[in-house]
Order: C-alpha cells, then structure tokens, then sequence
C-alpha cells in the first residue's frame, strides 16, 4: 500500500494505492469513494479492509479523501458537492495512469455511493458501480444527519438546545454545515438521473430501514446491468455505545464477489 | 505550510502525515509535536481533530506528525505478539526516531486524546527526548482499578446524566409516566452524590496508580504538560480520585496547565468547544516553547525518579 498526495498543489488529494497480488491481473481498476463527515470517520477501517480484499483477488485500489475531508488539503467548510464530483475524476484519471488499466469500476457508501452514481453518470465511461446503502433523496439524509446529531449529543449535553444551529451557522457532528453544500444536497434526487452510471450496477442494502428498491427499479430503466443484494448489518457508518469501528465481513464478500464476476 | 504522506517504523509499516511549518518556521528550536491516536479512530482523529491540531501548530512554527499505530488506520498489524501497551510505546519512539533523522528535530511534545493521551504520558516516562505533552481526556490506569473505584466511577457518571441532562428532557418525563422508566435505579443513581459521600471508604485504589507515578515523575520533572479534560469525563472524575487535594499542588508548579472545559462532550465535538481546545492547545504551546531556550523545560529531570512504565529507554538506559 503506498500513501501519497496527488491532484496539484492547489487542490491536493490524499490518497492510498493498493496494487493488486501478483498474477493475471484483472485489467481494471477500482476506486472507492468515502462518505461525508462523521460517516467518513467510522467507515475508514472497513474502507481499508475491502481495498485490501480486492487487492487481494487482483484489482488495483485507490482510496481517496475529498477536498476539505480526511488528511487531504483544505478545511471542513471547503467541501462542494461539484468539487466532489471533480475529486472523483481526479481520482480516476490517477488510478489510470498508476495502473495502467483503462477500465475502472467506483464503490460508494453511503453519500460516497451517491457522489459515485452521479459522477458515472456524468462520465458515462464507468465499467462497474457499486451502491451500499447510498443516499437517494439528499433531504432525507439532511434529516436523518440532523436527529443523528441530536440524539448522539443530546445525551451528553444540556446545552444542546439549538439543534445542529450554532449561532448563524449549522454543524453536524462536529463538522460545518454550509449554506452551499447543505443546499447542493438538498436537491440531490438519485432517481432523477437519466443517464446509465455504468455497465455494471450492484445495490447492497443492509439498512432495515432503507429503502433502495425504487432506486433498483430506476436503474433498471436507464439500460444499466442491476443486481440487487440485501444483506443485514449494523449501519457501520455511525458510531455503536462502545465506540467500536465495525467492519461487515459478509458485505465485503459480496462486493468482491460481484467485481470478480463481472470483471473476471 | 506543506503537507506529505510518510512510512515509518521499523519496516515502514506505519503511516503518517507530516505538517512541516514552511515559512512559518521561524524558530528552529522548536520542538517536534507528535498526535498518538484517539482509540481506533484513524489519524485525522474525531471529526477531523488532528487535521486542525497539525495546521493550527505548523502556522505557528511546528513540525507536526500524526500517524497510526500498527493495526490502526492505514497502518498494517504487527506480527511480534508485542502487546498494545507496549507496542505503542516503541511506535511513538519509532515516530521520534524518524523525526530525528528525517528533520534533525531531537525534543518532542506528544499529544492525544483519550488513549492517545495515556500513550503520551507513558511515552514521556521513559524517554527524556519528550519536552512537553498534551493530554486530552486522559483515562489513566481506571480500568487497572478494583471493582469499588470502577462502579463508583460509572455511577457517578450516571447521575451526572441524570442531574444534568436526563431530568430536563420531555421524553424521559413521557417515558417515566408510561411507566417504562426503573424508578428504583434512576433514584439510587440520583441519590448517589449523596451516599458516596457518606461512604467515602468504598472507592480505594486496589493498588498504586502508575498514572498517578506518571503524572508525578513528569511534575518532578519539571515538563510542561497541559491537561485538558471534557466537562464531567470519567478521566477527570479518576484524577480527583487519584490525587485529590494534590492536584492543586502539581498544578502550582506552572509548567502544568490544568483545564476543564465546560458543558464539552468527550469528543469536544461541537464546533466552539473544538475552537476552545485549540485555542488552549496553541496558548499553551506558545507560552512554553515559542522564545524558550531549548533545555529550560528539562532541569529537574536528573532530579525525578522514573517511574516503572514499558518502553525503550532512548540513550541505552532501562526502565526502573
């Protein structure tokens, strides 16, 4: 695994290279897109493991931090929507040129796995897409962020009688809310992207409470190749009592399973 | 102000970001700040605490490293069998010692919160390079501890919720009326403050504290050390225990900064209590290494007896 920093000196990106185990190679690349704020903290552990797994069954790896998120440059209140969605082609474009391979297939969790489907979108030249438990309707997510926030701090602090406001400002569990990126997630709609994300598209549920079948069906229109999976696990993506990192061994099964079938 | 990925460790196996000043290095003295992870939060801490702790030390003249310890992050597991409490310790040696030959930087401040600030103060037990350390919400050894100081400390941190949060909340009043509340424990919990002070005898240390011989050895020392500690965290509740009236007695020496910060949750999660601990963070390394001559930090060390705490010992000596 080698760590480094790419995307220029004004926007440099962190970024973490798994080269695949040596032997036939797969001849496509995966890059994996990270949640946002406190999602993107308690997901990194299982994040590692599943590049590692790929890398293990032959795909080069490339995780990477957004602009303003994790150990890449710029602060918290610096991240956009639109400039996500650039990160992920800078991300692409370098898994290319460190692997040679042309053929590159996204995996996003959660808001990674909306910014993914969006960006396949855009481009138009994804081989495979992975969705686990992505983030359809960007009101609901502000909404469910919000009472995350609340019932976590609420327990803890008194003064939590403002909510996520913080005098004129909003945050989310301890990352700022800006006015833009609140606004540019609000008018996320997954189902109203027209355009096929890419050849191939996995949808992993494993919220109870999720609802992904009209996302499945959506995709379906656009011509897309879809395989739904729903596969119970505790939302890792938020912090348990004990504070435990937790990584779901059966879903990274089945994304490494999916990618070695339709990538063989 | 410029930012690199780095490979550590014996075999390289550690990962880190090193925050070197540029520009803003005008003071070659200064020592090197170290962040030692939170728990099994990856390196940019929770929510992004060390990213902000590194920029906000390197803008005013510091090389900041933060990095994971093996198994945590995007660090790979170790293989020795060596134990955490002292694989952590060599780690954060390692990290020195990489400073050392990578940037010339021989004296070190080490800081962490939770488990990150309990490695920082062993690591300065045993290694006289450590000039300084930061601990947040340190823990100590309460875990070490008999059963009686354990449950006291978990009781006391229930009626703290209760009497500070739970009792003004609607829902748990709704709850209560339903008749879904235990009555008898959440009054047993509300009318602990009151017993335990009544039965004083019941919470004793099983034995001596090696946090408490830590943080003594480090008094005696004469090390600056800033103690940082959320409103009503089980880690302050255990250093009132531990030391009692000696606290004020430590503190009084002036290089350790003792701070409480209000209403804060353990994280320091929300955005102004986030703001206050840095603002601590710098005042305090600001007061103690910006101007100060190199060495004035370390006169009583020849004078303090070091406590027995695992690690290597830098300069060839052995733990006591």
């Amino acid at each position: 695994m080698v760590p480094f920093y790419f995307g220029g000196p004004d926007r440099p990106l962190y970024g973490c290279y798994h080269e695949p185990r040596p032997g036939p190679g797969r001849g496509c690349g995966v890059v994996l897109c990270p949640p946002l704020w406190h999602e993107y903290i308690y997901s990194h552990r299982a994040y590692r493991q599943l590049a590692a797994r790929l890398g293990q069954a032959g795909f080069p790896v490339l995780r990477f931090d957004y602009f303003g998120s994790g150990d890449s440059g710029g602060d918290d209140d610096q991240g956009e929507i639109p400039q996500c969605l650039t990160d992920i082609s800078t991300a692409v474009s370098e898994m290319r040129r460190r692997s040679g391979f042309a053929r590159v297939c996204l995996v996003g969790l959660r808001f990674g796995g909306t910014l993914s489907m969006m960006s396949g979108a855009e481009r138009g030249d994804l081989e495979g897409l992975v969705l686990w438990d992505p983030v359809v309707d960007g009101r609901v997510y502000l909404r469910q962020t919000r009472t995350v926030h609340e019932e976590r701090l609420g327990r803890s602090l008194a003064k939590l009688k403002h909510g996520i406001r913080n005098g004129t400002n909003l945050e989310i569990l301890g990352f700022p809310l800006t006015r833009s990126i609140a606004a540019d997630i609000e008018h996320i709609d997954l189902l109203a992207i027209r355009r096929k994300p890419a050849n191939n598209t996995l949808v992993i549920e494993s919220d109870a409470e999720g609802d992904q079948g009209g996302l499945r069906e959506h995709l379906e229109r656009t011509a897309a190749r879809v395989e739904y999976q729903q596969i119970h696990a505790p939302r890792i993506w938020l912090p348990d009592r004990e504070g435990g990192l937790l990584v779901p061994n059966q879903i990274l099964q089945a994304v490494v399973s999916w990618m070695s079938r339709v990538q063989p | 102000m410029k930012e690199d990925a780095v490979l550590l460790g014996h075999t390289r196996s550690l990962v880190g970001i090193l925050t070197d000043p540029g520009e803003a290095a005008n003071d070659t003295n200064l020592p090197a700040v170290i962040l030692l992870n939170a728990g099994i939060v990856h390196r940019v801490g929770p929510h992004r605490l060390y990213v902000k702790i590194a920029r906000s030390l390197a803008a005013m003249g510091f090389t900041v490293l933060r990095f994971d310890f093996s198994g945590v992050g995007d660090s790979r597991a170790r293989h020795d069998n060596l134990p955490f409490e002292r694989s952590t310790i060599s780690e954060a040696q390692d990290a020195m010692n990489y400073l050392a030959a990578e940037r010339g930087i021989g004296r070190f401040v080490l800081a962490g919160l939770c488990s990150g600030a309990d490695v920082s103060l062993k690591t300065a037990c045993c290694d006289p390079r450590v000039v300084g350390a930061i601990l947040i919400n340190a823990q100590g050894d309460q875990l070490d501890t008999g059963d009686a100081l354990r449950s006291y400390l978990l009781n006391r941190r229930k009626a703290r919720y209760y009497w500070k949060s739970a009792l003004f909340r609607p829902k748990m009043w709704l709850r209560a009326v339903r008749g879904e509340a235990a009555f008898r424990d959440i009054m047993r919990v509300l009318l602990f403050p009151l017993l335990s002070r009544v039965a004083r005898k019941k919470k004793a240390l099983s034995g001596p504290s090696q946090y408490a011989a830590g943080l003594r050895f480090v008094a005696e020392r004469g090390m600056p050390l800033l103690l940082v500690f959320s409103d009503g965290d089980t880690g302050l509740d255990y250093l009132h225990e531990v030391f009692g009236d000696e606290l004020r007695q430590l503190c009084s020496s002036g290089k350790i900064g003792f701070h409480v910060i209000p209403h804060s949750d353990h994280l320091f999660t929300l955005l102004d209590d986030k703001e206050r601990l840095l603002r601590l963070m710098r005042d305090w390394a600001h007061g103690c290494f910006v101007n100060v001559q190199p060495g004035a930090e370390d006169d009583g060390l020849l004078h303090a007896q070091r406590p027995s705490i695992g690690g290597r010992v830098a300069g060839g000596g052995k733990p006591a």
